[in-house]
């Protein structure tokens, strides 16, 4: 999975005409460890990457390929996609058709994704006829009434001696049914308009993604501001919720209440908080927590304050639909919010003095554990840059729901990850930090830390529900983190072999597989073998 | 007191014209519109034939019909259901909990003159 720095580095380097020996003087280090460098054999990352990219007179960006990696991944997983198990491709045939032909590349990918979109719009629809309980309800109804006009219909035909009243009471039976059908028949339209709007949210969705990892999910205008903002606040006399609360009251007439009940739905809705604009009043649950409390004032301070500033990031080419920029105007203002909470510079700076103790960041600015992890995403200014980390989250039945990939590691960005992961092994231990440092199939190392958090407090009534957050950092970052405390990073026999993805892996002989690997190059895709390791076969354990 | 046939259904339109042409067709009818009392109605009326929805509020038509075949009392009356078009699974079950007859909605009203008809001869017999 490690993208090839060397090669890229060495390329610039020839086309600059520079010498081996010149570029490694200009960057401080010896021409034969550049030599191990250019030829892969050694990782890069950090200020040395940096000094590297400005003396190529490259982005960082450029030299990771972190666009060119996601990019192969994508054409890769469409690839071996069984609709085209029939296609000869070659293994390093996506690599040269993105080298070749990047448009082309990223033309492919779009259409394999609303490929999937349209199968997965399939599906929900057939689960809808099958299995959704309104649709039943509304079919029931509409079979009952469509039986009793029928019925009453024959009553009228067949029977000649009906009386007038008799009559009366059959026609006015046929008439209520079906005006009752046709209330039916708008509510089925609304139900289906909804689907078709849940399906529309799908393609969007992939558009911000994208936008916030092309953007190497830094956004220095935003960090500007937020530190802009953060100064505002503190003229109040310190920041926290508290203080949010009066200057959202001072500036914008804002009142913010709290719930006391502990059931989740005590105010009315079920969510952890909701804004109401018109009666101008921000709402939370009883049971939500304080760093939900204050992260969520601050983006909608931020919201506010700055609507402009984020309205302008969102009118964005790479954003095509209202609802692709509606979903980047919440993403980014929750972005300025974590950047308002924990502001760059000092944050970088604890990180750093607290060897990025999640819980210790989480505690000092009263920030949750996915708080801080996400905003450890975020640190990558140029030239003050913390230590370049993943980020993964997964739901209790194990879907990932949130990610931001790190250059050389591609996290999946949906569907499941490898069951190895610590972020699956986080919900036996919860509340527990679980490290793991791992190893992919092509030699590169990580350092694995994931945890389970919630955003409300359980009481008897009203269950937890947890989610798992991990980072991921290249092994080489370890001993600058408490995680890597007491690891032996150089004992490689200890690092648990996995996978990105049990349908993308190759390692044939995983006894963890839950899912058949898709092979472009051989093997019938068309049997597929889940819960059970390739190389099994039935009857071979006799 | 004994009645011809039952009939729990909460649907008014579908009851008013089974009452119709049930009562038409020459036998005495009664009418529930809920599970608990299909039962009950049961129990003081010894109905000859029962004609059962499954969609009944309180208790369904599965319920009510697993109860009256485990019941000493009442595991012997015919029961006819009514079933939606479509819902193979419904009548699977329901042939698994022991009714005797099917008639699917939406049905022709002669089909379900028809189908008492035949639960009634055959209790007669």
């Amino acid at each position: 999975m490690r993208a090839p720095i060397g090669i890229r580095i060495r390329n610039q380097r020839k086309t600059l005409a520079l010498s081996q020996a010149g570029l490694a003087r200009s960057i401080g280090i010896s021409p034969s460890y550049l030599n191990l460098i250019e030829a892969n054999k050694r990782d890069v990352g950090g200020k040395l990457l940096q000094r590297i990219a400005t003396a190529l007179d490259l982005g960082i960006e450029q030299l990771t390929g972190e666009n060119e990696q996601r990019l192969i991944q994508d054409l890769v997983e469409s690839f071996n996609d069984p609709v085209l198990r029939d296609v000869e491709i070659e293994g390093n045939d996506a690599r040269e058709l993105v080298a070749q032909f990047p448009n082309i590349a990223a033309a492919l990918v779009r259409l394999y994704r609303a490929y999937v979109d349209a199968n997965s719009s399939l599906e929900v629809y057939a689960n809808r006829l099958s299995a959704d309980p309104l649709f039943s309800e509304l079919l029931h109804q509409v079979l009952s009434q469509i039986t009793a006009v029928r019925s009453s219909a024959e009553i009228l035909e067949e029977t000649s001696d009906l009386s007038q009243v008799e009559q009366g009471r059959f026609l006015n039976a046929i008439g209520r049914e079906a005006r009752a059908m046709s209330e039916v028949a708008q509510t089925l339209i609304g139900h289906f308009d909804q689907t078709a709007d849940t399906r529309a949210s799908i393609m969007p969705a992939r558009e911000l993604d994208d936008l916030i990892i092309e953007e190497g999910n830094h956004f220095p205008i935003l960090e500007e501001v937020a530190d802009k903002l953060r100064s505002q606040l503190e003229e109040t006399g310190g920041f926290g919720e508290a203080e949010l609360a009066v200057l959202l009251e001072r500036q914008f007439a804002i009142k913010v209440e709290r719930g006391g009940m502990p059931e989740a739905t005590a105010r009315g809705f079920p969510e952890q908080y909701r804004f109401d604009a018109n009666k101008r009043v921000m709402s939370f649950q009883g049971t939500t927590v304080a760093a939900t409390r204050q992260f969520q004032l601050a983006r909608l301070y931020a919201e506010l304050a700055v609507p402009d500033i984020l309205n302008d990031h969102i009118d964005d080419r790479r954003l095509t639909s209202p609802t692709a920029r509606r979903l980047a105007f919440r993403a980014l203002g929750s972005y300025l919010a974590g950047a308002i909470v924990l502001p760059y510079s000092a944050f970088l700076e604890d990180a750093e003095q607290s060897q990025y103790d999640v819980d210790y960041l989480g505690h000092k600015y009263t920030a949750s554990f996915e708080q801080v992890a996400h905003r450890l995403v975020t640190l990558r200014r140029k030239q003050d840059e913390g230590i370049p980390f993943g980020f993964l989250r997964s739901d209790p039945a194990g879907r990932l729901t949130k990610h931001f990939p790190l250059p050389g590691l591609l996290l999946p960005s949906s569907g499941h990850a490898c069951p190895l992961w610590p972020i699956y092994g986080a919900f036996r231990a919860t509340d527990q930090v679980v490290r793991q440092v791992v190893q992919f199939t092509d030699g590169s190392r990580y350092l694995f830390v994931a945890k389970t958090v919630s955003k409300r407090l359980a009481t008897f009534k009203d269950r937890p529900f947890h989610s798992s957050v991990m980072l991921a950092c290249d092994v080489l970052h370890a001993h600058r983190t408490v995680y890597g405390q007491g690891l032996d990073i150089n004992d490689i026999e200890a690092d648990v072999p996995v996978g990105p993805a049990c349908r993308l892996c190759v390692r044939s002989a995983c006894a963890h597989r839950q899912e058949e690997a898709l092979d472009p190059s051989g093997g019938d895709a068309t049997v597929r073998a889940p819960l059970v390791p390739r190389r099994f076969e039935l009857g071979e354990n006799d | 007191m004994t009645i011809d046939v039952l009939i729990a259904e909460d649907e008014p339109g579908i009851l008013e014209s089974l009452d119709f042409i049930l009562k038409r067709a020459g036998w005495s009818v009664r009418a529930v519109t809920d599970g608990d009392a299909v039962l009950k109605s049961i129990k003081s009326l010894m109905p000859r034939v029962v004609v059962l929805d499954i969609m009944l509020p309180k208790q369904s038509g599965f319920e009510v019909l697993e109860r009256i075949r485990a019941s000493d009392t009442m595991r012997d009356v015919p029961v006819l259901i009514l079933t939606a078009k479509g819902q193979q699974q419904d009548k699977r079950l329901a042939e698994e909990l022991g009714a005797d007859a099917f008639v699917t909605k939406p049905y022709a009203n002669a089909e379900v003159v028809e189908a008492v008809r035949q639960l009634l001869d055959k209790e007669r017999g």
